[in-house]
């Protein structure tokens, strides 16, 4: 019974499609992938809950190999690591010339 | 005591609210050091001289190549071939006898870091890749000494001031080494005076730490983005589980 009532929730959740907000800025070049927003400038985005650092990265089509650290409210986050709603997401490409 | 000279070539600096004659005379009796003598270390070094720090110490293994002129300005054409530390030195002592120079013409390894550093107040981060960083960080840590981090790429750079145990480290920030296929300066290029703007703060903050004056930018990383002219700052927290600084 327990168990059909947690699969009933799952599904239901799924079909709604429950989505949550991220607060997203790039830095330092990454900002070419998304046309219409500039270094280093606030914007909100909507997936769905679970995302992944690294699904982030797909639903922003910015290529992994190019982000070499990402945040989320001011720690490092890995790209195996979910978002929780209202994560504020900072990315960053390797800005390690001297 | 400063001296009559010494009171006239520093008279800009004494004049400031906090720093005056006992602030010149802590800038001349501190210890600097410089690793990385290119695009950040040549600003950064300039101004730390010229403010009359003490003693500085330049670290590179790189000699002086035509396409460094660019944004390097410690160094001149008729330097290409020496060694970037033989040049910046000279300049740095042209500029100010008050200075001693000290020249380290050594690659910063896992074996050596720590000697390196160790006689330092503090360092300033102007390397141009993120392994020698993440020794100095190491070193830094395990000495207690704090790191002045910047990098730059393209039309951007970022900076951050690293106190050990009170405020995040490189680590905590950038975990992994970056992916061979990540944009660099080498592919992306570098406009020169970026380097310029992000060396000129490094100094600004070795300053600020040798004197305790304002606030440094300890959990603060500062961006900047010459395209926009604008400066963004993102603020960092310690990383219970980063693998260099967690310990402490």
């Amino acid at each position: 019974m327990l168990f059909k009532l947690c699969a009933k929730l799952t599904v239901g959740k799924f079909l709604r499609g429950d989505s949550m907000k991220l607060e997203v800025r790039v830095f330092s070049g990454l900002e070419k992938y998304l046309p219409g927003i500039t270094f280093g400038q606030a914007f909100e985005i909507d997936v769905p809950e679970g995302t992944t650092g690294r699904g982030l990265l797909v639903k922003l089509a910015i290529p992994e190999s190019q982000v070499f650290s990402m945040l989320a409210n001011g720690r490092h986050f890995s790209f195996d690591q979910k978002f929780h709603p209202g994560d504020r997401v900072a990315l960053f490409p390797p800005v390690g010339g001297g | 005591m400063l001296t009559e000279t010494q009171l006239k070539r520093y008279t800009r600096n004494i004049l400031l609210p906090n720093v005056g004659a006992a602030g010149q005379e802590k800038l001349l009796q501190s210890r600097v050091l410089v690793v990385g003598s290119g695009g950040l270390g040549s600003p950064a070094a300039y101004y730390l001289a010229a403010a009359g720090v003490g003693h500085i110490g330049l670290v590179d293994s790189d000699k002086v190549d035509l396409s460094n002129l660019q944004r390097q300005i410690l160094h001149r054409t008729e330097d290409i071939g020496r060694p970037k530390v033989a040049s910046g030195a000279e300049k740095l002592r042209a500029l100010n006898s008050d200075t001693e120079v000290i020249a380290v013409e050594k690659l910063i390894t896992g074996e050596n870091a720590d000697d390196v550093v160790r006689s330092y107040d503090v360092i300033v981060d102007c390397t141009d890749n993120f392994s020698v960083r993440y020794l100095l960080n190491d070193a830094c840590i395990s000495q207690q000494k704090p790191m002045i981090f910047g990098g730059v790429l393209s039309f951007s750079g970022q900076l951050m001031t690293i106190m050990p145990g009170e405020g995040p480290c490189l680590r905590c920030l950038f975990r992994e080494d970056p992916s061979p296929d990540a944009s660099s300066c080498a592919e992306v290029g570098i406009l020169g005076a970026v380097p310029g703007v992000i060396g000129a703060l490094q100094s600004t903050e070795v300053i600020k730490y040798l004197l305790g004056l304002g606030n440094l930018l300890m959990g603060r990383l500062l961006t900047y983005d010459a395209l926009t002219a604008a400066f963004f700052e993102v603020t960092l927290e310690r990383d219970p589980s980063c693998p260099s600084c967690a310990q402490l």
